[in-house]
């Protein structure tokens, strides 16, 4: 193998047992044999039921009562108020400040996982929903009424969140390339971007109402609490409760805009792969283009940037409509609106699969610094030791770069295998004859294949 | 001796693409089949 002079792919990971894009071709046989073994053993819907089971009352009165409540929420303020501070009045050094590595590795990354293990985590820590509520009940306090909101557009959905979830992206990945350090972007212009969020959320909260805009425009708590809907713990009326997991998705995409949310998760994880990856030449050609033309060097790298992040969420919603368009074909079909609705939840447990397979690694390096100088010297001006950590470093020797890869390709059969079933669940509440179920969902096994061929293809280009 | 593949790696999208043609080829092979068969069935 080194004497062959291959001279930017094939060398790059000779340690593994087999080529890199023999894992994909793997991939696409556990898809292919999940579904026909779904079509042979999967004959009614079984997660259109949550199968809810409510945990002990006096869990569910801790753990959702008021106290906790109020406690959690003081923490997500006060730890939101650090990163601000820490961004306005710390190191310009993105890497030494306390608040890149808080609101885009810990938070931004963090609360999906957690939030798929362990239900919507982010609820109460949420510090705008947090002061929201605080402003409602002194407004009721001083007035003697409930706050009049207006009545929320049925037709925006949840699109606010998914332009929001797009231009989070854009910000850390587009506005703040600079290469070289985790996250790129100014801490103060981090900051700054929080503060003028904070304002429209609560200007939004004001307008709409505090759990009405979490629920649609908020675009941490839809974009957190569309992963929650994987998991086994939820709330009910209420009440804190198990339920059959992957269950609460079949619901969740009733709201228009939402396949447009997932859609932008999975479109902008892959940009963020490709654009370092596979998409540099064009990208590189592109920015050419516009230098060529007079437009300045910044504007055009954050111009081309911004084309292929778009072009990006165009292709991944047309391969997913590439896919609904197939149902139609079968006998029997619900309309194309229903049918693209009706399957926008399979994508959620994808969306997953490529951010733990994208930002594993980054996820247990950073929080190495977040947990040690990080939360030592938060301002990174080597002027504080709070907790006597302040000299520790990150250990790049934690994961190899084989068990990176194996991670990578596990979360991705995962996550495709389980959109694989939900929607093969899903199409047998559409056709009642298992048979013409299992024939539905032929084209969306090529959209499984398609998206688990092209996440390991970036993944085995950003890795070398 | 060095064989000239210097730039093979810059073609190995292809062998990420084969999986998705392989599947769409069966998918299109199946349902003419299929669609073959069922008009038989209406004709007999």
């Amino acid at each position: 193998m080194s004497l062959l002079p291959f001279a930017h792919a094939l060398a790059a990971r000779e340690d593994l047992p087999v080529p890199a894009w023999l894992f994909a071709w793997g991939a696409s046989i556990v898809l292919i044999v999940s579904f026909f073994a779904l079509a042979i053993g999967w004959r009614r819907p079984r997660f259109e039921e949550a199968h809810w089971r409510p945990l002990g009352a006096g869990l569910s009165r801790l753990l959702l009562g008021r106290p906790l409540q109020a406690l959690c929420g003081l923490i997500g303020v006060f730890l939101l108020g650090v990163a601000v501070y820490a961004g306005l009045r710390g190191t310009e050094a993105p890497d030494r400040n306390f608040a890149l590595t808080f609101l885009f590795v810990t938070a931004w990354l963090g609360f999906p996982v957690f939030s798929a293990l362990l239900g919507d985590v982010f609820r109460p820590f949420n510090p705008w929903r947090a002061v929201g509520r605080l402003a409602g009940a002194g407004f009721r306090a001083i007035a003697g009424q409930r706050p009049a909101h207006l009545a929320y557009p049925e037709a925006l959905g949840r699109w606010p969140a998914a332009i929001g979830l797009l231009a989070v992206v854009w910000l850390e990945v587009v506005y703040g390339s600079s290469g070289g350090v985790a996250v790129g972007l100014d801490p103060a212009t981090a900051a700054t971007a929080t503060l003028f969020y904070s304002a429209y959320t609560l200007a939004m909260m004001a307008l709409f109402g505090v759990e009405e805009w979490c629920e649609r425009g908020e675009i941490f708590s839809v974009y957190f609490g569309m992963f929650s809907q994987l998991g086994w713990f939820g709330v009910e009326d209420g009440r804190l409760g198990r339920r059959r997991p992957l269950s609460a998705t079949t619901r969740w995409a009733a709201l228009p805009g939402s396949a447009a949310v997932v859609i932008a998760s999975i479109a902008s994880t892959s940009f963020d792969g490709a654009s370092e990856g596979p998409f540099k030449p064009a990208i590189e050609s592109c920015f050419d283009w516009f230098v060529e033309r007079g437009v300045g060097l910044t504007a055009s790298l954050r111009l081309t940037d911004t084309i292929f992040m778009l072009l990006c969420f165009a292709g991944v919603a047309l391969v997913y409509m590439l896919g609904v368009r197939g149902m139609r074909t079968v006998r029997g079909a619900p309309s194309l609106t229903t049918l693209r609705v009706g399957f926008a939840h399979t994508l959620i447990p994808i969306a997953l699969a490529y951010l733990v397979a994208h930002y594993f690694s980054l996820f247990v390096f950073q929080e190495q610094a977040q947990f040690t100088y990080l939360l030592s010297d938060p301002l990174g001006t080597a002027s504080t030791d709070l907790f006597g950590t302040a000299s520790g470093g990150i250990d790049f020797t934690i994961l190899r770069a084989n068990a990176i890869w194996y991670v990578q390709v596990a979360s991705l059969i995962v996550g495709h295998v389980l959109a694989l079933t939900l929607a093969h669940d899903r199409a047998l509440v559409y056709w009642p004859n298992y048979r013409d179920a299992s024939r539905s969902q032929y084209w969306m096994l090529a959209v499984m294949v398609a998206f688990t061929c092209f996440g390991l293809y970036l993944l085995s280009y950003s890795n070398k | 001796m060095t064989l000239p593949l210097a730039h093979v790696g810059h073609y190995l999208w292809v062998l990420y693409l084969l999986p998705i043609l392989f599947v769409i080829a069966g998918i299109v092979k199946t349902t003419l089949t299929e669609r073959r068969r069922r008009k038989d069935s209406d004709e007999g």
